[in-house]
């Protein structure tokens, strides 16, 4: 090519070539655009001494940390209060135990590698940098996750009598519904900024496909809310579109959009045989390092580094450590005997724990397939508020529904008080508002209430805007040789890639440290 | 028996039920929510149990096993507790709880409620009948030990009597005494001002 290309020119033809894709590599390469995610791993030197860091839980945060301390040369221990490690990331199989302090339950799902639950976590995003990079350090396969099914159903008492329909029809007809309304009714003068008469047109073109309106600016239909049968040897019948007023009575339109946030748009990921070939994945490499079953009940910051006591089989031991790396539950670590300075303790009372609550049901068929969904989630305004239906082992005979997913602690409080059965048994009748024989397909399943679950005792950290600016800092900086991590403080709470920057946050302060004493020594 | 003797041979059979319950992990789920020791956990609302009476103690696992306690709406500590009684009395191992948590070393807690003391003496005149005058319980008039309690958990536990979230179940006899006398406390400043006071004794 003998001209020279404008920077403009180069785009163009980039994405002429290879797509959006490769306009935006391009775009990267020519420093225009930030990546969408940068990995917040530490390069961490060995130690000048030898170096002893205690972490305190075996979850995500808890693994990551012990993970990358002893690569770089530290000696680690790990102590973890559950028979089990992996924190809330959790899958549970056939004959697995689950720990609630009072409702204690096994998992009777059959034997099959198919036939699992994600109890926490269960869907990573492509920016979730970490995390899929240690999944490709760990080995952990990975698959598609299917989050967004237009052709999942959304059910709602408050509109159509409570029948349930397809969650394209809902997207279609109600933004047909209001970019009609709206394309015929606004006007430019009111807009605060100046509209030329070209602007206003486009703004009606844009209305226009975002409500796929006639050239009349009627909506009248469009195939994107699904045809009224898949018939191809005969001429498309669009179905009737729905009433736009019933549409709106549906609360539903706070969640439609689910499938396009930061953290759950397309493409999404889940490993395979279950989220928890994760802390798999680190426990292989360092799973000799995790002592199980041990209960801290009190840690001291030392004027050099920290002790800690334990409770394991009855017996209390005292473990001493130059650094700890503490994952344990705020609220929990309330009740722990510790000296901690009061404006940091103060914290762990000031965040509210959450209440998630998750249901998983063996069907012994996957009705759900001959009803076109493949994956995804059904919406409903019930408790229960989503329905998952499994992307993988696809046209099997069995599958694992997720049946209850609630977001307001109120619902998950109202299941928690229930014994698993009766849980499971209203997780089938509100079910059945949107697949009708629901029930009969059921046939056995796991409840799992985040804040009855022994060691855990509540979800992800209930933080806001206020709470953030007032604690966050606080809780972050470490106490002495002592550093609070997870999920819990960090800028992403519920999210396994909170746990891991929180976790790679407090091992590069180590790290600094350790630097700066090291460089001491030498000078 | 006088009362000295009484408790130095409760003190002696918890120890040895101690030893026995304590081999094992078994009650570790009883320190996970109310703290190192069952010296009680404001961040989860789960109160201090070590030094409460083993009867006052048995008595609530009943209750909580039975739905007596921790059914009503509103009472969201006492519905988590609640699967929790059922769970040690259906394992039968209730007694052996009750044990373990009497082997344990007591803290003396630590204040966070205020309120005006002066007052709050006046108002513990209606306690002090049952509870005695030093707070010290009367297992006679089926009455627990106040002092050296959670204090959060005091007011929690008297505005739940006040507004029938505990003792209004019909089978929870002592409950429903508890549930006439706090009628004697007029409002949240009042509750606070008593257990403020209690927290002197």
């Amino acid at each position: 090519m003998g001209a020279k290309l404008s920077r403009r020119d180069f785009l163009q033809l980039a994405g002429a070539v290879g797509g959006s894709n490769a306009v935006f590599r391009a775009a990267m390469g020519l420093g225009l655009l930030a990546p969408v995610a940068r990995a917040s791993k530490p390069e961490l030197a060995k130690p000048a001494k030898p170096r002893k860091v205690l972490i305190l839980g075996a979850g995500i945060s808890g693994l990551t940390a012990a993970y990358e301390l002893n690569k770089a040369g530290y000696e680690v221990q790990v102590l973890e209060a559950s028979f089990r490690a992996g924190g809330r990331n959790m899958t549970v199989r056939n004959g697995d135990r689950i720990d609630e302090t009072g409702y204690q339950q096994v998992c009777n799902f059959d034997k099959d590698p198919d036939l699992y639950f994600n109890c926490g976590p269960a869907r990573i995003p492509g920016h979730h940098q970490n995390l899929l990079n240690y999944c490709k350090e760990l080995d952990v396969e990975l698959e598609p996750f299917i989050n967004d099914n237009r052709n999942a159903w959304v059910q709602d008492d408050a509109m159509f009598g409570g029948k349930p329909i397809r969650a394209r029809e809902y997207m279609s007809d109600s933004r047909g519904f209001v970019a009609e309304l709206m394309s015929k009714s606004m006007k430019p003068e009111q807009f605060a900024a100046p509209l030329t008469a070209e602007d206003y047109e486009r703004l009606r073109e844009y209305m226009k496909y975002l409500g796929t309106l006639d050239p009349s600016f009627k909506y009248a239909g469009t195939s994107n809310a699904g045809l009224a049968k898949h018939d191809y040897t005969n001429p498309d019948v669009l179905k009737t579109p729905l009433d736009g007023r019933e549409l709106l009575k549906s609360k539903f339109m706070a969640i439609m959009n689910f499938g396009e946030t930061d953290d759950q748009a397309a493409m999404m990921m889940e490993p395979v045989g279950g989220m928890d070939r994760v802390p798999a994945g680190f426990m292989r490499k360092i799973g000799h390092l995790v002592q199980l079953e041990s209960q801290v009940q009190k840690i001291q910051v030392l004027p050099k580094g920290v002790e800690v006591t334990y409770r394991r089989n009855g017996e209390y031991t005292k473990v001493k450590a130059d650094y700890v790396i503490n994952c344990i539950p705020m609220h929990l670590l309330a009740g722990i005997e510790h000296n901690f300075a009061k404006e940091h303790a103060a914290g762990f009372l000031a965040v509210p724990r959450g209440k998630l609550f998750k249901i998983g049901l063996q069907m012994k068929q996957r009705f759900w397939e001959d009803e076109g969904i493949y994956g995804g989630i059904s919406w409903t305004t019930q408790d229960i508020q989503q329905i998952w239906y499994p992307a993988h082992g696809i046209h099997r005979k069995k599958g694992v529904v997720l049946a209850a997913y609630t977001f307001d602690p109120n619902a998950g409080e109202k299941f928690a008080r229930l014994a698993p059965a009766d849980r499971i048994k209203l997780a089938i009748e509100q079910g059945s508002k949107i697949h009708p024989k629901y029930g009969d397909y059921v046939e056995t399943g796991v409840t799992v209430a985040w804040h009855q679950m022994n060691h855990m005792l509540g979800c992800a950290a209930q933080w806001d805007e206020e709470l953030w600016k007032k604690w966050f800092t606080k809780l972050q900086a470490p106490q002495g040789a002592h550093y609070l991590v997870g999920d819990q403080v960090s800028y992403h709470p519920g999210w396994q890639e909170g746990a891991m920057a929180s976790a790679h946050h407090a091992i590069a302060d180590i790290d600094a440290r350790e630097r700066a004493a090291g460089k001491a020594v030498h000078a | 028996m006088n009362r000295a003797t009484k408790s130095l041979l409760g003190a002696a059979v918890a120890l040895v039920l101690a030893v026995s319950a304590g081999a094992d992990n078994k009650f570790d789920y009883c320190l996970l929510c109310h703290g190192a020791n069952a010296n009680g956990n404001a961040g989860i609302r789960a109160p201090k149990l070590s030094g409460m009476e083993p009867w006052y103690l048995t008595r609530q696992l009943e209750n909580f096993a039975a739905g007596v306690r921790g059914t009503p709406g509103g009472d969201d500590s006492g519905h988590e507790m609640g699967p929790v009684g059922w769970r040690v009395k259906h394992e039968n191992v209730l007694g052996d709880a009750v044990s373990f948590i009497g082997g344990l070393p007591s803290a003396k807690p630590v204040a966070t409620v205020t309120g005006d003391v002066k007052h709050g003496k006046q108002l513990y005149a209606a306690c002090a009948a049952c509870h005695g005058a030093k707070g010290q319980g009367n297992e006679q008039l089926n009455s627990p030990a106040l002092a050296a309690r959670s204090d959060w958990y005091l007011v929690t536990q008297l505005k739940n009597f006040r507004a029938g979230l505990r003792g209004a179940d019909e089978r929870d006899t002592y409950g429903a005494q508890m549930r006439a006398v706090v009628a004697t406390l007029a409002d949240d400043k009042a509750v606070a001002d008593v257990v403020a006071y209690i927290n002197t004794l």
